[in-house]
């Protein structure tokens, strides 16, 4: 088994199992020590309030995107090329349909294309945000940086790839093992937002709605 | 009442964190994404010429490193945490309405603040206010006699221009307990006539309690939730001795 098989195979399955799995444990846990330890989500739950309250964040239906439309705008932009490229990228089904004769829609490669360069432009911005505005900097840790680092580099080696810049092989190995570090790092740092966004915007959402106060 | 401990404890420091810690916290200290766009929802921020430091996701990160270092923290760390926590936050949650995943940085402050109580770090004031709730049943220490003598004549003034007014005590089984904050018998006490007043018009079955009548709870401030409890249950005793439907508690 060379590299790629690896990368390809197990390590594949690993990263896919950590992230997952990691999830569902991140979420157990939060259920286990909420039960015992912050009633009030279950004394006052709302399903309408859990709903209003994630919904008017999934789209920029809020105060913030009032107040900061320019972060809005970049960040939805972020998120949306960082979760549609991947999933729908040709190359990645030709990949889904090999292993699992599975298919479904995808872009056209020009889009993907594009849509890289987005993702990529809207880091960098954030990536020069943080050094430059004095009320980001003061909160920015060294793994503010890093996680920036492992979220982008799964895109840039990925253009460069598809582009064939560079080594092919070693580009596409590069490309692999960013891309599985990004999917295991999730759980465990403030990635894990992926999933805990929706939690902390449905307690939020009711701890402020049982005062009939909105949250956006 | 909160136990004082006489210098700086690490175990207690650690422990109160641990018994603290609850699903939502952790979850709001590991995932604010520092993106920063709580920084100008806050007024410490504005107010101080935007000072980085005022924001409030710093806040909620130093509260965090102090955790983070399970007790092991020095005393200039502990004094620095005291000065933000009492002295840098209202606890209003703006921050928590313009935050993207709606982290509630009020309860991490409320939180810290315990952690500064089990340290004996708790402003001066608000320790002595906590101790008359405990040995008075009120903010104010207001005897039970004073209470009742002010009731009594804000009633006799009241019936001067409202003949029938009353302020009824220990009424049972009445639909509205009315309880008032404790500066207002202390300070201004017209402040009861008032309500008197729109009850007596409203034709409103209601009365006062001769105890549990403080409806204020300092100690929720001081992030001292034992205390809190104890406050919040004088009030709750005196509903349920006098069978009442409601509480009303003043403006």
């Amino acid at each position: 088994m060379n590299l790629y098989e690896l990368l390809r195979g197990p390590l594949l399955w690993l990263s896919f199992g950590v992230f997952l799995g990691g999830m569902v444990v991140r979420l157990a846990l939060f259920v286990a020590t909420s039960r015992k330890k912050d009633k009030p989500i279950y004394r006052f739950w709302s399903w309408k309030w859990l709903w209003l309250s994630i919904v008017h964040w999934i789209v920029p239906v809020n105060v913030t995107a009032k107040k900061n439309p320019i972060v809005t705008i970049v960040g939805f932009l972020f998120h949306i090329c960082l979760l549609v490229t991947p999933l729908f990228l040709l190359a990645h089904g030709v990949l889904w349909y090999e292993s699992w004769e599975i298919s479904w829609w995808s872009l056209s490669e020009k889009v993907a294309d594009y849509m890289t360069l987005v993702a990529i432009g809207c880091g960098l911005f954030f990536l020069v945000r943080r050094m430059v505005a004095p009320h980001v900097r003061v909160i920015t840790t060294a793994a503010d940086y890093v996680l920036l680092a492992v979220t982008l580099a799964p895109f840039v080696t990925g253009y460069l790839a598809y582009h064939q810049y560079f080594d092919y092989y070693t580009v596409m190995i590069l490309h692999m093992i960013f891309g599985e570090l990004m999917l295991v790092v999730i759980p465990f740092t403030k990635l894990s937002h992926f999933l805990m966004f929706f939690v902390s915007r449905a307690v939020t959402g009711m701890e402020f709605g049982r005062r009939d106060a909105p949250s956006w | 009442m909160a136990e004082k401990a006489a210098e700086f404890n690490p175990e207690v420091f650690k422990k109160t964190s641990d018994e603290k810690m609850s699903a939502r916290l952790k979850m709001w200290l590991e995932m604010c994404a520092h993106c920063g766009l709580c920084a100008d929802t806050c007024h410490y921020y504005l107010a101080n010429e935007r000072d980085p430091k005022m924001m409030p996701a710093y806040k909620a990160k130093k509260v965090l490193d102090a955790i983070k270092k399970k007790g092991k923290i020095d005393e200039a760390t502990l004094n620095s945490l005291y000065e933000t926590v009492y002295g840098e936050c209202t606890m209003c949650r703006r921050c928590t309405m313009f935050c993207p995943f709606g982290i509630d940085v009020a309860s991490i402050i409320s939180m810290a603040r315990g952690l500064c109580v089990s340290q004996g770090k708790v402003p001066e004031n608000l320790v002595k206010v906590i101790e008359n709730y405990f040995a008075h049943g009120n903010q104010m220490a207001l005897t039970q006699e004073d209470w009742i003598e002010t009731l009594k004549w804000m009633e006799e003034e009241l019936q001067e221009e409202l003949p029938g007014a009353t302020i009824p005590i220990d009424k049972k089984g009445a639909n509205l307990l009315y309880t008032v904050n404790a500066r207002e018998p202390k300070f201004y006490p017209m402040d009861i006539a008032h309500a008197v007043r729109v009850f007596h018009i409203a034709g409103e079955d209601w009365t006062m309690s001769s105890k549990g009548w403080d409806d204020t709870n300092l100690a929720m401030f001081a992030g001292d939730l034992k205390s809190a409890a104890y406050v919040s249950q004088l009030v709750r005793d005196a509903a349920e001795e006098l069978e009442v439907k409601r509480v009303a508690i003043t403006e």
